[in-house]
């Protein structure tokens, strides 16, 4: 019943605004019967001191269902967190018109939460004193008080329940290197709005979002953009280009690849956290598995676990990723191995492999094609090159166990399938020379019968001389 | 055929065979003098061997000169071309999924696909080069004077009709290549006005799918090479009726003639040269194969082919010069000037033309290579 | 005199073999051209000689199943409950397409009314042999012919 009362209430609010502002005429009507003074105040948020007070009340009565007597705790006690509909801005776009542009593009706004439930303030009102007065107006929220803010709301399981969302994010984030360096009182760091928008906060699945895959890397390179920024001097090296420039930054931006991971994907969205030396194989891990296993049994392993190598990383790179061509393969290793070692040989070893296998099948696909433009019947070659590249695939992950006889299994058998094409593609294209034959063939009797036929002319040429 | 029944009573030996006795065969053998293949009249009331033997042994004093064989080798390679047409059509579907697999199969299943399939490639660039060639030489010596308008304008036609042929052709395969050519050939045949919307209306539209394939077929099998086989029946006809002309120093060098029978064989040899040099070709350098035409995927260098890179050229330089239609008229009224020539130059005399119009005509033809290599610039190395 | 015969004899030999020298380019052309109409034989691929017929459980014992594949059409019976048999659909007589006759469990031609039984051999009517046999197999529930 409260609740009835409070909704036409404040649905009788709007409709005088809706005379002075075109909004909400449908609720109206139904606002006349309860008729309230028309300059009645908007309803007052319940002071914390009545809320907590009839929890119960509060738990029966459904729209507005929220564990107030924790928020009467918060920081954020004096947000208005009554029922009515803040479906608009109302009066607070007037002013801050540019606000509203931003606002109404985003998430909140569908939702039905208003300018006044992170600002308080007074949506009806229409003299600026007063719209900036009362039901716990707070204007610029501070930094340090933003997360739990929208925690509010985030936090309550509730709320977030008919959306599907978690309602972790505020637990999660005061865990995260961000959260902790805003406890000790770093106040540039990053804080929700940071990432999500502070007005226009899109869902993370609209395209425009800023925590939509795409963005992340240009949100988080906002602040982590890299040297030279001097408002970040604490973040090392330059990841955002890093990032670009390597692999799973060019699949991601470039191919459009949706698998690629973004930033988050390795450090948190909500928790981010740099991962420790010891817990890089195991981020990597979760997308390149069967390579993080062939890993583990590898001899670096155990020298990861005594030198705190970081171990992917180290050949891989971290925000710039890269493949090790099959030719680079010594190379990367001598930075650590020298070639004259034990282990450098190995490296040597499976580097011919590698490039041995691929060599081949580059000379098979050529003669392929050059028999496909002929044409010739290549379709049952080029299923078998297919096989050869499969096996040089499977030959990658299997070099990381720096063992070359998990390697040389995959690599000959691409280099054998390859030579096989190689060899019957050249017979076929061999078997050719009989048209060559032929065009001999057809070129000596063109000229036995051009010779006949000149002796002929000349035979003619003779017997008109002669009859003349 | 008349004095058949004079045989049974007359005792005299018939030196003519059995069949002669039955068929005209003189008749038959006097379809080679109406296309041209023996340039001269057959007496179809005497036996073939006797018609022939008279005919050949009469004086023949300009097919000594080779580039006169030029329409005879062009008329040869049109027996050819149809010939190896045929037998692809055995083959050939001209249906935008089949048209494809058909040609690879016919190059690559069927024996001596291959050879015909790049025979009839290269015959059909021969056949333009000889036809476009022969209009360059009729007009460089001006044979195109009062009596011989006809054979002129049918020299012209037969070079246009022959490229409408090789452009239908060449979307045949369906293959990338053809198919992108196709497409950058419409848009400069669309631009031209009048001739643009009668070859729309003949292909039936301005995409490119079955129906359209289709289209192409029919007119590349049927339509356009009966059109052809008119205009060089006209053209010998209209030889007969005018007679070939005497060369140019015939006033100052009277030349003994020579019987027809040496000119035959000059000919014969002329022709065998010319199916030797295309056989080479067609085995040593084989025009590869594309891939599928993709309407989803342009290749990079799709341009349209060579006879109309000039008016591409025209239509695509410099495009605030005068406006795109204006362009397209320009180039209607240059073939239609070319074509009516016979009639703009009145000057005297069947030999050396009026001097204004051959440097017109010389300097015509160099801005027309010209531009030739300013579209292919403009398509091929951008 | 026999000097001149002789010669006259050379000549005559010389003339034939130059023109059936020049006789020869016609039977080289009509061989290659008879060899390009010849259709072009491709050895059925493997996967054209696998066919799948449908899966074992949708098929009752008993009953036959029709398999269209190229030219010639397939039945496909299930004797037992872990048997198949495949026999072509087109009769032996003069090439018609087979009906089942779920009744008695015979192959019925509509043109002669020839009739075989659910293993092809000739139960009556103008057919002399009985039907191709086809080896098929259940690989999983499924039923696989090979031709």
């Amino acid at each position: 019943m409260t609740a009835w009362r409070t909704m036409g209430r404040s649905a009788f609010a709007t409709a005088i605004v809706a005379a002075l502002a075109w909004t909400h005429g449908a609720h109206a009507q139904d606002s006349t019967k309860t008729a309230p003074a028309p300059d009645a105040p908007a309803p007052a948020a319940p002071s914390p001191a009545a809320t907590s007070a009839t929890p119960v009340a509060e738990k029966v009565v459904l729209p507005p269902p929220s564990p107030l007597h924790e928020r009467a705790s918060h920081p954020l006690a004096a947000v208005p967190t009554d029922s009515k509909p803040t479906k608009t801005t109302r009066m607070c776009g007037v002013c801050h018109s540019d606000i509203r542009v931003k606002f109404d593009k985003g998430i909140h706004k569908s939702e039905e939460i208003g300018c006044i439930s992170c600002h308080g303030g007074n949506p009806d009102a229409i003299t600026i004193a007063e719209a900036h007065r009362g039901s716990g107006y707070r204007g610029r929220p501070r930094r340090a008080d933003i997360p739990a803010l929208c925690g509010s709301c985030h936090s309550d399981v509730a709320r977030m329940r008919p959306y599907q969302l978690p309602s972790d994010q505020f637990a999660l984030y005061r865990t995260s290197a961000h959260g902790l360096a805003l406890a000790r009182g770093t106040m540039n760091a990053a804080v929700c709005t940071d990432c999500h928008g502070v007005h226009e906060i899109r869902p993370a699945d609209d395209p425009l979002s800023m925590v939509a895959r795409h963005n992340v890397p240009t949100t988080c390179g906002r602040c982590h953009g890299g040297n030279g920024d001097p408002a970040r001097p604490a973040t090392p090296g330059s990841p955002l280009a890093d990032y670009k420039a390597g692999i799973h930054g060019h699949a991601l931006l470039v191919g459009n690849n949706n698998a690629a991971p973004e930033c988050a994907n390795c450090h948190g969205s909500h928790a981010t956290a740099q991962p420790g030396a010891r817990d890089v194989d195991k981020v990597c891990g979760q997308c390149h598995g069967k390579v993080r296993s062939f890993f583990m049994s590898s001899p670096h392993r155990g020298a990861v676990r005594r030198g705190g190598h970081s171990d992917c990383a180290v050949c891989h790179g971290n925000h710039k990723t890269t493949r090790i061509a099959a030719t680079a393969f010594e190379k990367t290793c001598d930075s650590c191995h020298k070639p004259g070692t034990p282990e450098g040989a190995v490296a040597g070893r499976i580097q011919t492999m590698l490039a041995d296998a691929s060599a081949q099948i580059d000379r098979a696909r050529e003669r392929v094609s050059r028999a496909e433009k002929i044409p010739l019947y290549v379709e049952d070659y080029q299923a078998r090159l297919e096989d050869a590249r499969t096996a040089l695939m499977e030959a990658a992950p299997a070099t990381h166990t720096v063992d070359t006889t998990a390697v040389e299994p995959h690599t000959r058998r691409a280099r054998s399938i390859a030579a096989e094409v190689s060899r019957e593609v050249d017979e076929k294209l061999k078997g050719r020379w009989w048209r060559y034959v032929g065009l001999g063939l057809f070129w000596f009797y063109l000229i036995l019968t051009a010779a006949i036929l000149l002796r002929w002319r000349r035979r003619a040429i003779a017997r008109s001389t002669s009859v003349r | 055929m008349s004095d058949a029944p004079r045989d049974t009573q007359t005792p005299p030996p018939d030196s003519r065979s059995w069949l002669e006795r039955r068929v005209n065969l003189t008749e038959i053998a006097s379809l080679l003098t109406v296309f041209g293949l023996l340039p001269a009249e057959l007496d179809t009331r005497k036996p073939l061997r006797e018609a022939l033997g008279e005919a050949l042994s009469q004086p023949m004093s300009y097919y000594e000169r080779w580039p006169r064989l030029l329409g005879l080798l062009a008329f040869v390679l049109f027996l050819l071309l149809g010939a190896t047409g045929i037998l692809l059509a055995f083959y050939y579907q001209p249906t935008a999924d089949a048209a494809y697999p058909s040609v690879v199969a016919i190059a690559r299943d069927v024996s001596f696909g291959s050879l015909v399939h790049q025979v009839h490639a290269w015959a059909s660039i021969l056949f333009l080069f000889l036809l476009a060639f022969r209009v360059i030489r009729f007009f460089s010596i001006g044979l195109y004077g009062r009596g011989r308008e006809i054979i002129w304008m049918v020299g012209v036609l037969a070079f246009v009709v022959a490229t409408f042929t090789d452009l239908t052709g060449r979307l045949l395969p369906w293959d990338a290549r053809g198919y992108w050519t196709t497409i950058r050939a419409r848009e400069v045949i669309d631009a031209l006005p009048l001739i643009g919307p009668i070859v729309t209306f003949l292909v039936g539209g301005k995409g490119l799918d079955s129906l359209i394939l289709t289209r192409f077929y029919v007119l590349h099998i049927g339509g356009f090479p009966f059109v052809l086989l008119i205009l060089f029946y006209l053209h010998f006809a209209s030889i007969r009726r005018v007679g070939v002309p005497l060369p140019l120093d015939a006033a100052q060098k009277p030349r003994v003639g020579r019987a027809l029978r040496i000119a035959g064989i000059d000919m014969i040899l002329l022709v065998l040269l010319m199916l030797g040099v295309l056989l080479t070709f067609a085995i040593i350098v084989p025009i590869p194969f594309d891939v599928q035409a993709d309407p989803f995927a342009t290749p990079p260098n799709a341009h349209a082919p060579w006879y109309l890179l000039a008016p591409h050229a025209v239509l695509e330089a410099v495009p605030g010069l005068l406006p795109r239609f204006v362009r397209g008229l320009l180039l209607d009224g240059l073939l239609a000037g070319f074509l009516f020539l016979p009639f703009l130059d009145r000057s005297p005399g069947t030999g050396a033309r009026n001097r204004a119009f051959l440097a017109a005509g010389l300097a015509l033809l160099v801005i027309w290579v010209l531009l030739t290599w300013q579209g292919w610039f403009l398509e091929v190395s951008r | 005199m026999a000097d001149e015969t002789a010669d006259q004899e050379r000549r005559g030999f010389l003339k034939w073999l130059t023109a059936g020298f020049l006789a020869l380019w016609a039977p080289a052309a009509g061989i290659m051209t008879a060899s390009f109409l010849k259709p072009p034989e491709h050895g059925p691929r493997v996967g054209e000689r696998m066919i799948r017929a449908g899966t074992l459980s949708s098929l009752a014992i008993g009953e036959s199943r029709f398999v269209r594949h190229g030219l010639e059409p397939i039945f496909v019976v299930r004797l037992a409950d872990q048997q198949v048999m495949a026999v072509s659909a087109v009769c032996t007589h003069m090439q018609c397409i087979l009906h089942w006759n779920r009744d008695n469990s015979t192959f019925l031609c509509p043109c002669h009314d020839g009739v075989f039984d659910k293993t092809g051999n000739v139960l009556s009517g103008p057919p002399k042999k009985p039907l191709r046999q086809y080896s098929a197999e259940i690989r999983s529930d499924e039923i696989v012919v090979f031709t």
